[in-house]
C-alpha cells in the first residue's frame, strides 16, 4: 500500500541519484582535462553549479517531508543520509571544479612520466571510489560502501607515497609540481567524502553509526 | 422536479394525519378533565373537604376521611413497594449477569400485568382472613400492583446511565455498592421518581382490590387492623348509587382525586429538578 | 525492596470469554516516566492498560492469568483488595466522562467524598489543588459550582484529569485520552502530561503514533496481543529492532 510520503520519497531519490550520476561525470571530466592537459573549465563550472542547484532544491524537498509527514524509522534515515549524501555530492563537484582551475595552468602534459603515471593511477582509483559510491547508494549495497574504506586507505598511502617521493626528488619548483601537488591534496579530499557517503548509506539501511575512514 | 413536488405533498398529507392522530389521543383527556373539573367543582367548599362521608338521606357530607384513607393506603402501600420495587429494579439493572436475573425479571413482567381484581382476591385470602377487612390488606394488595411498576421503571431509569459513568466512579477506587447508591441513582432520580410517581397514580385510582380487602366504609381512622374510607372505592360506591347528591358527591370526589395526583406529580418534579 | 520499576509485568494473559486478547506479555514499567502503548485497533491496549488496574475483570466473562507486580506486590493476588489498587491510579477514558449530575467542585471531590472525607477545608484545598495540577483552575475558578457537563471536550477531559489526581494516585492511566478532542486542546493535554511525568508514573494509550513520538519516555509496541518490541522511544522511532514495528511506525500497515 502506498503511502502518502512515498511520492515525495521517489522525487527526493530520483534527484539524489541524478546528482550521483552528475558528480561522477564531472569529477571525470575534470581529472581526464587535468591529465590530458585539455580545456573543460567552464563545463566543469556549469556542471558544478548544477549539482549545487540539485542540492538545494533535495535539501528543501527534504524539509518538506519532514514537515509535512514526520516521518520516522526508516524514513527519517533515509531523509538524515540523503541530505548528508547531497552535500557529499556537490563537495565532489566542488573538488573537480578545483582540478579544472589548477588544469588551467597547463596540465600534466608535459610533465615527467612518473608523475603522470602516479597522477593517472590515483585518479582511476579515485574516480572508480566515486563511481563505487554512487553505485552502492543506489542499490543500497552495504557490503560495496563497506569496501570503500579499504580503498580509501590505499588512496591515502598513494598520496603520502607520492608526496615523499617528490620530496626525494625534488624537482625545480615548476607548473607540474605546484599543480600535482594540489590535484593529490583535491583527490584526497574526494576519496574521503566518498567514505562518508559510504557511512551514510549504511546507518540509511542499518541504522548503525560506522567510522569507515 | 416532479419528483419533488409529489414529495412535498406525500409530506404535508403525513404531517396532517399525525397531527389529526394527536388531536384524537388529546381529546378524551381533555374531554374527561374537563368534565371532572366542571361537574365537580360545584361540589368543593371547606365543608366538603372537612366533613366524613354521608350516610343515605343525610344531606351534605364530604371527603375529608376518604382522603385520609387514600392517604393511607398508598402511604403504607408505597412503604412496603417502593424500597422492594427500588431493590428490584437495582437488581435487574446493575447485576443483570446473574443467572437469577432473567427469572427476576420474568415473574416481574407477569406479575405486571396481574389483573388488579385477582391481586385483591389474594390480599384477600392473606390478610382479610386472619385480620379481617382492614387498611393493611388494602396496602398490601396495593404494594403488589405496585412493586414490578416500580421495578421496571427504576430498570429503564438505571439503563439510561451511560456504562462510562459507572467506569469513573470504579476506576476511582469507589466499591460497587457505593458506586451504585451514590452516583448511578443520582444520576437516574429524575427518570426514578417519575417511576415512583406512576405507580402511586395507579394505585391511588385502584377500587376493585380496595373493595375486597378493605370494603366501603364510611368512618375516619381507627387503627391499622381496620377498613377505612378511600376516595377511589367511594367514587365507585357513589356513581352506581341512586341518590343525587351521592353522584354529586362522586364528581367532587373525582375532582380531588385527580387533583391530589396533580399536586404529587407537581411537587415530585419540584425535588428532582435538575441544578443545570 | 526498592525498584525503578512501578509495574513489573509477568506473563501477563487475558481473555474476553473464549477471546485470547492478550498473549503471555513481560514489560518493566519506569517510574515516573511517560510510557506509551501502541499498536493497531484490536491489538489488545486497552486491556492491557486495564489490567494494570483491575478494571478488566470487571467485565463479565473476562479473565486474567500471570502476575502484575506494583510496588514489588502482585496485585492479582488473592489477598489483594481491587479497590485499594484502583485508589492507588487514577484513570481517565478516551471519553471525557464527568458525573452529569454534579458540579466541577463535585466532581474533584468526588473520589474524596466517597470515601468518607467530608472536611470542607481539606476537600477546598485538595479541588483547587487538583485543578492547578490538571491546569484547569484558571479556567473555571470563578465558577465552580457550573455543571461539569457545560465544560468544552478539552475542559472536561481535564476535569477527569483533575478528579483522578484529586484522590492522590501514584499512577495515571490514560487510554486514548485526546482521541475526542480537537488539536489545540490536545496539545495542552500533552503539555500537562509531560508535567506529570515528574511525579506520577503515566501509561498511555494511543493510536496516534506522533503523540506517542511526542509526549513518552518510553514506548511498547502491541500486536495481536503480543508484545513485539518495548525501549526507550527515541530508539523505537529512529531505529527499530523489529521489521513489524518499523513496518507499523512508517504506516505500511494498521
Amino acid at each position: 500500500m502506498s503511502r502518502l510520503i512515498d511520492t515525495g520519497l521517489e522525487q527526493l531519490t530520483s534527484m539524489v541519484f541524478r546528482m550521483g550520476e552528475l558528480a561522477h561525470k564531472t569529477v571525470s571530466l575534470s581529472l581526464n582535462g587535468y591529465i590530458e592537459g585539455t580545456n573543460a573549465y567552464e563545463e566543469v563550472q556549469s556542471l558544478s553549479e548544477m549539482l549545487i542547484t540539485i542540492a538545494d532544491e533535495a535539501e528543501n524537498k527534504a524539509f518538506e517531508l519532514i514537515a509535512r509527514f514526520q516521518p520516522v524509522a526508516s524514513d527519517l534515515r533515509i531523509l538524515k543520509s540523503y541530505m548528508k549524501i547531497t552535500y557529499d555530492f556537490a563537495r565532489y563537484g566542488r573538488y573537480a571544479l578545483d582540478v579544472s582551475q589548477i588544469a588551467r595552468l597547463g596540465g600534466l602534459k608535459q610533465c615527467e612520466d612518473w608523475i603522470r603515471q602516479s597522477i593517472r593511477e590515483m585518479s582511476e582509483k579515485v574516480l572508480g571510489m566515486v563511481r563505487t559510491s554512487v553505485n552502492s547508494l543506489k542499490s543500497h549495497d552495504t557490503n560495496l560502501a563497506r569496501a570503500l574504506s579499504e580503498t580509501e586507505k590505499q588512496v591515502d598511502s598513494m598520496y603520502f607515497e607520492y608526496l615523499n617521493r617528490l620530496v626525494e626528488k625534488a624537482p625545480a619548483t615548476n607548473r607540474c609540481t605546484i599543480s600535482s601537488v594540489l590535484v593529490v591534496r583535491y583527490l584526497e579530499r574526494i576519496a574521503d567524502h566518498a567514505t562518508y557517503i559510504g557511512e551514510s548509506i549504511i546507518y540509511l539501511a542499518t541504522g548503525e553509526k560506522v567510522t569507515l575512514r | 422536479m416532479a419528483n419533488y413536488k409529489i414529495r412535498k405533498i406525500k409530506d404535508r398529507f403525513m404531517c396532517i394525519l399525525v397531527w389529526l392522530a394527536l388531536l384524537m389521543a388529546l381529546i378524551p383527556l381533555f374531554s374527561i378533565l374537563g368534565e371532572v373539573v366542571l361537574k365537580g367543582a360545584s361540589s368543593i367548599n371547606v365543608n366538603f373537604l372537612t366533613q366524613p362521608t354521608p350516610t343515605v338521606g343525610e344531606a351534605g357530607g364530604g371527603v375529608a376521611n376518604a382522603m385520609q384513607g387514600t392517604v393511607l393506603a398508598v402511604g403504607l402501600a408505597s412503604l412496603i413497594g417502593v424500597p422492594i420495587g427500588l431493590m428490584s429494579g437495582i437488581f435487574l439493572s446493575e447485576y443483570s449477569e446473574t443467572k437469577l436475573s432473567p427469572a427476576v425479571r420474568f415473574f416481574n413482567d407477569v406479575l405486571n400485568g396481574f389483573p388488579s381484581i385477582v391481586i385483591g382476591i389474594f390480599g384477600y385470602t392473606i390478610i382479610v382472613l386472619s385480620i379481617g377487612f382492614s387498611v393493611m390488606a388494602a396496602a398490601f394488595a396495593l404494594a403488589i400492583i405496585m412493586i414490578p411498576i416500580v421495578t421496571r421503571t427504576t430498570e429503564e431509569a438505571l439503563k439510561l446511565v451511560p456504562a462510562t459513568v459507572r467506569e469513573a466512579a470504579i476506576a476511582l477506587g469507589v466499591p460497587r455498592w457505593k458506586t451504585i447508591v451514590s452516583v448511578v441513582l443520582s444520576g437516574a432520580k429524575k427518570g426514578i421518581a417519575t417511576g415512583i410517581l406512576l405507580s402511586l397514580a395507579r394505585i391511588a385510582g385502584e377500587s376493585a382490590p380496595v373493595l375486597v380487602t378493605m370494603g366501603y366504609w364510611r368512618w375516619w381512622f381507627a387503627g391499622l387492623d381496620k377498613p377505612v374510607a378511600n376516595l377511589a372505592l367511594n367514587i365507585y360506591i357513589f356513581a352506581i348509587s341512586p341518590f343525587e347528591n351521592w353522584q354529586t358527591l362522586a364528581w367532587g370526589s373525582a375532582l380531588v382525586l385527580v387533583t391530589l395526583i396533580l399536586g404529587i406529580s407537581v411537587i415530585v418534579r419540584i425535588f428532582t429538578q435538575e441544578k443545570y | 525492596m526498592f525498584s525503578p520499576y512501578k509495574f513489573e509485568i509477568e506473563s501477563l494473559n487475558a481473555w474476553f470469554g473464549s477471546k485470547h486478547v492478550l498473549k503471555n506479555i513481560n514489560m518493566k514499567i519506569k517510574e515516573k516516566a511517560v510510557t506509551a502503548v501502541i499498536g493497531p485497533s484490536g491489538c489488545g491496549k486497552t486491556t492491557f492498560i486495564r489490567c494494570l488496574n483491575r478494571m478488566h475483570e470487571i467485565v463479565p466473562g473476562a479473565k486474567v492469568s500471570g502476575r502484575v507486580l506494583f510496588n514489588g506486590i502482585d496485585i492479582y493476588n488473592e489477598d489483594v483488595d481491587p479497590v485499594q489498587i484502583r485508589r492507588k491510579m487514577g484513570m481517565v477514558f478516551q471519553k471525557p466522562n464527568p458525573f452529569p449530575m454534579m458540579s466541577i467542585y463535585d466532581n474533584v471531590a468526588a473520589g474524596l467524598k466517597l470515601n468518607g472525607i467530608k472536611d470542607k477545608e481539606k476537600l477546598d484545598s485538595v479541588v483547587e489543588r487538583s485543578l492547578k495540577l490538571a491546569i484547569l483552575w484558571d479556567e473555571v475558578k470563578d465558577d465552580l459550582n457550573k455543571s461539569g457537563a457545560s465544560l468544552s471536550g478539552g475542559q472536561q477531559q481535564r476535569l477527569c484529569i483533575a478528579r483522578a489526581l484529586a484522590v492522590e494516585p501514584e499512577v495515571m492511566l490514560m487510554d486514548e485520552p485526546c482521541s475526542a478532542l480537537d488539536p489545540i486542546a490536545t496539545a495542552k493535554i500533552e503539555t500537562l502530561i509531560r508535567m506529570l511525568a515528574e511525579d506520577y508514573t503515566v501509561v498511555i494509550v494511543t493510536h496516534n503514533m506522533q503523540q506517542a513520538a511526542r509526549v513518552s519516555d518510553f514506548t511498547a509496541f502491541l500486536y495481536l496481543g503480543e508484545l513485539i518490541e518495548f525501549g526507550p522511544t527515541k530508539e523505537i522511532f529512529e531505529n527499530p529492532k523489529s521489521e513489524l514495528t518499523e513496518k507499523y511506525i512508517t504506516g505500511e500497515f494498521g
